[in-house]
């Protein structure tokens, strides 16, 4: 799937997906802080669950230290467990 | 001695001083223990994401200190007892401080390294290791 160059049967329809990045990656953002609620709630959609990997293309270190940022983040009520 | 931060959560009924003099009480179990209070912030009041102790609004206090395990021990002691503070947290920070210093001077010897570029689409395997 990421690599849009992969080759197809004849005919089929040819997929271009605009490749990922991890936004963390990108703008060198180092640490991830459980008190900076409006970073986290970027990766909290609306049934407070945390965002997968697959959909918002963080890569595996910066994903584990969001995932914890986010755990403490809703220890502390800043971030909801669920939605009401 | 290490760097610990906690915040609470006071009831946002309680009267300004009685904040006062729980973050008074804090300080000096802080200072009497050998450790040392960095930074005091009184973050206000703020909407809860859930309801904690029938209270849809809170008071957030954030301590950063240096202290030790007993200091800590102690401090978390405190606030359970008292009835005003709701919740709280403990988080160490001088670890991830420390990954956060490995990983800049990681960079910057990289950058060093490539001369004028700067390290960028650098392999990203070793980025991934020095985050470890």
């Amino acid at each position: 799937m990421k690599s849009a160059k992969e080759k197809r049967p004849a005919g089929q329809k040819q997929y271009y997906r605009r490749k990922k990045v991890c936004k963390f990656c990108v703008e060198r953002i180092d640490t991830i802080n459980y008190k900076d609620v409006k970073l986290l709630s970027q990766f909290v959609p609306e049934r407070a669950k945390i965002m997968p990997r697959r959909i918002s293309g963080v890569c595996s270190p910066h994903q584990r230290l969001l995932n914890d940022a986010i755990k403490k983040a809703r220890n502390i009520a800043l971030l909801p467990f669920t939605t009401e | 001695m290490r760097n610990y931060e906690i915040m609470f959560i006071v009831n946002p009924n309680a009267p300004e001083e009685e904040i006062d003099k729980i973050n008074g009480q804090i300080e000096t179990v802080v200072t009497s223990g050998g450790g040392k209070v960095e930074k005091l912030e009184k973050m206000g009041k703020r909407r809860l994401a859930y309801e904690v102790d029938k209270q849809r609004e809170g008071y957030y206090v954030l301590f950063v200190m240096t202290a030790n395990g007993d200091i800590i021990k102690e401090c978390e002691r405190r606030l359970r007892v008292i009835d005003a503070v709701i919740k709280y947290i403990t988080v160490r920070t001088d670890e991830e401080a420390r990954r956060v210093d490995k990983l800049r001077s990681f960079r910057q010897k990289r950058a060093a390294r490539r001369g004028t570029s700067h390290g960028s689409g650098a392999p990203k395997e070793s980025i991934e290791e020095a985050m470890q």
